[in-house]
Formats: structure tokens, C-alpha cells, sequence
């Protein structure tokens, strides 16, 4: 008998809840905190939330006869209590591979995290974290450079790179701009940045400001006998003229410039990390507007997946928060993101939030950026939490130094290197901190007055998106 | 609210002046750019900024950083930035004010 079709609204976990599939190596995976209306059951909004997210409609269409459904559905293949909070619970779904174009993290998160957000049977939906297969990572192209040939680019081993962003954060002109760059490179820095916000506003068009910066790091190097950075923001109105500002910023010399990847756009982003890939470019990632998306705890996406969709669309650093700071990140919450961006095999591991296993072969690492609200106290517990490939930046902790900005770099090179020689020689770094911290000071006087300056300072704010189990 | 076309003079700064422009007048003190009874109360932008490009010239003479500075001079700025720091802090000035308001 040939198949009939019948019309109308039929229930989304006859079609799309499955408790016995066993997912593929090559499913994308994804898990979503699920907050359903009252009286919704679990099976039928996770099958919702599967449907919503791959091929689904919330009625039958006759051109469902048309597709293999079967084939390219998402499958909700398993639901967890979220520790703590009876409100919601996580919904597990597997996607077929098939049902995403290669290489585009657009196109993934499209699906994802597309109008299912918008489902009325939903009253808060969070994508808490997803599995790319490695089929699907290697169809990426990735951080454009990776760790070790940042490395080798600029010529650092063996302890963390030193930033800070320069403030005022708008208004200066590009002459003074590019001195407070000097300034600190000079001092000891290994980059400096642009806000995310700096574009090429009227007080301080791109051009001038890259052409008085790229002065400042030719400067610095000349005097220092060292490789230095400037984080020029090339994030621009259009994608044309976006890439017209980091061409010409390698036309000038700049070995790194800087996007803002998700206010910018991932397919712009995408675009760059391979021009830069290309052409022998560093990209820093600012994350301007990720807390829009990943500081509900109920709602939105969580920050790990927004670091893995960066890793696969390609940066070579990422602000990733500085657990020590004032700002915002749950200590194993952070730990768990930033080996994320690192590491090239990450094992599931619910106390830090990551729920897959994450293969990225053979794709180079990120490095996190620890950014903001942080000084030259916080310096042993930042080297013990994020080790050598990171990149510290001290804003307010630099140009906030009581004799100036080439100080404010001098106390926190000396700082670091301190606390890397301590680590080396078997010192425990934040239990010893003061001591090492001191005893440095006693042969700089400018880390002995960033001391005196700061020492006072603590930061008590509790954070407001922790790592589930803590809510218990 | 409009800025003030002239600048207030370091002696009227809160907290003795732990700002950009009174670490200038400060540095400018100690390279001689200037009297330490000049508080530049009343001086304009134009200024400010061509005092700026003095001090600048003089610190690129010792790479920007204290530690290079002769002793003399290492001797003079520990005296004027000593002075202005402990005023600072005794007036409730603390570094956490230039890392209170930072983002990333």
C-alpha cells in the first residue's frame, strides 16, 4: 500500500526522541540546558528542542516525504538532572555530520542556536557545550598561526606573554596613542592593544593610528633588541574593509592585529584567520558582547562553546577571563575553557563543565588572554592558573603605576619573570607569592612601588554564572 | 558636562593629582622643565601637550624607565613622586581607582 500522508500537529518524541540511539563518531553533539513551560514533558521538549535545531517543523509538511529524515535529523538521545536546580534539566542531541556545511561554524551555530532560542514550548534554552567531531574539525581551518609559532614569530619561550590595553580607552589623539604604546613596550611588554572599541572613529582614523603605532613598535625594538605587538584592531563596517586594514597593517610591519569576533561576525572572522594564516599574521580575538550571550546561567550560550566555535573559525589569542580578577569567571570553569582553546584532546569532565570529549587533532591551540581588574599582586596565582601560553594583560595594573606608563610595564616584567624562575625552581608560587614578589622588588623600584600602590586591593564579588554543582 | 578649557592646576587635582597630566607636571619637575612652584593651574591643552613633548624627550634619554635614570635625577624623582604618592594615599587614593572600572 503506497505511504499516506496525514495532516496536523503530531508529537515532536515519536520522530526525534530516541534513548537508545548510541551517537556516531561523526554526530555533532550538542548539550542544552532545557527550561521548558510548565507542564511540558522532558522527552517532548528535548525532542523539540532536537527538531527545532536540525529539520524539524512543529507540524508535518508533505515535503517531509521529499527528505530522508531519518538521515538528517537531530536525535535527543538522552536527558540529565542539572545538579541543583529542578527548574531545567540537560537535553542531549546528536546531529548528523551531513547536516552541516564543512568548515562553517556559521552554518553550525545557524542551526543551533537559530530559532529554536524564539520556541514558546521553551522558557530558557542554553547551549552548554558541543562535541566536534573530528571529521568536522578538520574541514576548519583554525588558528591562523598557533602557539608555537607565535612563539617562534616573536621570538619568546618559557613564560607568559605581557599586555595592556591603552587608555584612555577613546578620545586620545594617534601621536599620543602611539607614545603610551612606546611607553609600555618600552618598559618591558610584550604587546600592547587596542579597545575593542576603537575602530577608526573621527578623533583617531585607522590609518594614522596604525602608522603612529607601528612607529612605536619599531621604537621599541630598536631599544630593547626584543620583537614587539600592537593589537591593531582591524574590525570594520564592512568585511572589505576589514581586510583593507590588516592589509595594510602587514604592508607597514604589525605581526598581529585583532578582531572582534563575535560583534564582527563569524563569517568575517573566518575570512581573516585564513588571510592571516596566509600571510604570516597573528590574530587576537576580543570577545566585546560574549556576557550578552554566555551570563545567564539559564539562557544563551555558554563561553565554551563560544571558544570552541573561535578555535574552529580560527584566532590565535582569546580573552578568556583571569579567575583572580574582579571580572567575571568561575575558577574551574575557566580552567576547563581555557584547556579547551589548548589542548589537543580535552576528556569530559562535568566538575569543570565540559560534558564531551574533545579531539582537535592536530588544529594549533588558542591562547588565553587573562584581561582586566588585574595587577602586579595577582601575578603567582595568574602564573600558576594559566602557565607559560598565555598572554596577561595588565590595563589600570600598567598605566595606573603612580610614575607612569613604562613603569607600570617595568613592575610587571619583572613580576612575571620572578614567578616563572620561582615555578622553575620548584617554588609554590601563590602559597610564597609575597616572598618571591619582595625579594624582586628589592632590585626594581618600580615593582616596590607597584607594591606600595596596590597591595590593599581585594576582590570579593562573588561570580553569578558558576559551574552547576556549585548551585547545589 | 562641558571640560574645562583650562587645566585646574596639580595643587586643586583630588587626591594630589594621580592623574596623566600631574605625573607630567610631576616628571616635568624632575628634569627641570619647569619650577616645582608651577602648578600649570590655568594652563591650556595646547600647553599641556607641548610640556608633554618636552617630558617625553627628556625620558627618552634614559629608555623611559626610573631605573636608568642618574642618580641625581633618581634622587630628585624619589623626592617629588614620594612626596606626591604618600600625599595621595593619605587622601584616600589607592590603586584599586585605576583598576575599579576596567574591562577586558
Amino acid at each position: 500500500m503506497a505511504k499516506v500522508y496525514d495532516a496536523g500537529v503530531k508529537d515532536y518524541r515519536d520522530t526525534y526522541w530516541m534513548p537508545d540511539y548510541t551517537p556516531l563518531d561523526t554526530d555533532i553533539l550538542a548539550c542544552f540546558k532545557i527550561t521548558p513551560q510548565e507542564g511540558v514533558p522532558r522527552e517532548e521538549i528535548a525532542a523539540a528542542v532536537a527538531a527545532e535545531s536540525s529539520t524539524g517543523t512543529w507540524t508535518t509538511v508533505w515535503t517531509d516525504l521529499l527528505t530522508d529524515l531519518d538521515h538528517y535529523k537531530g536525535r535527543a538521545y538522552a536527558i540529565e538532572d542539572v545538579p541543583g536546580d529542578d527548574t531545567c534539566f540537560y537535553g542531549f542531541v546528536a546531529y548528523p555530520i551531513d547536516l552541516f556545511e564543512e568548515g562553517s561554524v556559521v552554518n553550525v551555530m545557524t542551526s543551533l542556536v537559530g530559532n529554536v532560542f524564539g520556541f514558546k514550548a521553551l522558557r530558557a534554552l542554553r547551549l552548554e557545550d558541543i562535541r566536534f567531531p573530528i571529521a568536522y574539525v578538520m574541514t576548519c581551518n583554525g588558528p591562523p598561526q598557533g602557539i608555537s609559532m607565535e612563539r617562534d614569530i616573536l621570538n619568546k619561550y618559557g613564560r607568559p606573554f605581557l599586555g595592556c590595553t591603552i587608555k584612555p580607552k577613546l578620545g586620545l589623539s594617534a601621536k599620543n596613542y602611539g607614545r603610551a604604546c612606546y611607553e609600555g613596550l618600552r618598559g618591558g611588554l610584550d604587546f600592547t592593544k587596542d579597545d575593542e572599541n576603537i575602530n577608526s572613529q573621527p578623533f583617531m582614523r585607522w590609518r594614522a593610528r596604525f602608522d603612529f603605532v607601528q612607529e612605536a613598535i619599531e621604537k621599541a625594538e630598536a631599544e630593547t633588541g626584543e620583537r614587539k605587538g600592537h593589537y591593531l584592531n582591524v574590525t570594520a563596517p564592512t568585511a572589505d574593509e576589514m581586510m583593507k586594514r590588516a592589509e595594510y597593517a602587514k604592508e607597514i610591519g604589525s605581526p598581529i592585529i585583532m578582531h572582534d569576533y563575535i560583534t564582527g561576525g563569524w563569517t568575517a572572522n573566518t575570512g581573516l584567520a585564513q588571510w592571516c594564516q596566509d600571510n604570516g599574521m597573528l590574530l587576537h580575538i576580543h570577545r566585546a558582547m560574549h556576557a550578552v550571550l554566555d551570563r545567564n546561567p539559564h539562557h544563551g550560550i555558554h563561553f565554551r562553546v563560544l571558544a570552541k566555535i573561535l578555535r574552529l573559525s580560527g584566532g590565535d589569542h582569546l580573552h578568556s577571563g583571569t579567575v583572580v580578577g574582579k571580572l567575571e569567571g568561575d575558577r574551574e570553569a575557566t580552567l576547563g575553557w581555557i584547556d579547551i582553546m589548548r589542548d589537543s584532546f580535552i576528556k569530559e569532565d562535568r566538575s569543570r563543565g565540559i560534558f564531551f570529549d574533545q579531539d582537535w587533532g592536530s588544529m594549533p591551540g588558542v591562547i588565553p588572554v587573562a584581561s582586566g581588574g588585574i595587577h602586579v599582586w595577582h601575578m603567582p596565582a595568574l602564573v600558576n592558573i594559566f602557565g607559560d601560553d598565555s598572554c596577561l594583560q595588565f590595563g589600570g595594573g600598567t598605566l595606573g603605576h603612580p610614575w607612569g606608563n613604562a613603569a607600570g610595564a617595568a613592575a610587571n616584567r619583572v613580576a612575571v619573570e620572578a614567578c616563572v624562575e620561582a615555578r622553575n625552581s620548584g617554588r609554590e608560587l601563590e602559597k610564597e607569592g609575597k616572598d618571591i614578589l619582595t625579594s624582586a622588588a628589592k632590585h626594581s623600584p618600580e615593582l616596590a612601588i607597584a607594591m606600595e600602590t596596590w597591595k590593599e586591593i581585594k576582590f570579593e564579588f562573588d561570580t553569578v554564572d558558576k559551574i552547576d554543582a556549585a548551585h547545589k | 558636562m562641558n571640560k574645562p578649557k583650562v587645566y585646574v592646576g596639580i595643587n586643586n587635582e583630588i587626591n594630589g593629582g594621580m592623574t596623566t597630566i600631574g605625573k607630567l607636571i610631576r616628571d616635568a619637575w624632575v628634569f627641570e622643565l619647569i619650577e616645582e612652584t608651577e602648578t600649570c593651574e590655568g594652563w591650556n591643552l595646547t600647553g599641556i601637550d607641548a610640556l608633554l613633548q618636552k617630558v617625553n624627550d627628556e625620558w627618552d634619554k634614559y629608555g623611559c624607565l626610573v631605573s636608568f635614570l642618574p642618580p641625581e635625577l633618581a634622587q630628585r624623582h624619589s623626592r617629588i613622586h614620594g612626596a606626591a604618592l604618600e600625599k595621595a594615599k593619605s587622601s584616600g587614593w589607592s590603586g584599586e581607582i585605576e583598576t575599579d572600572d576596567e574591562d577586558e
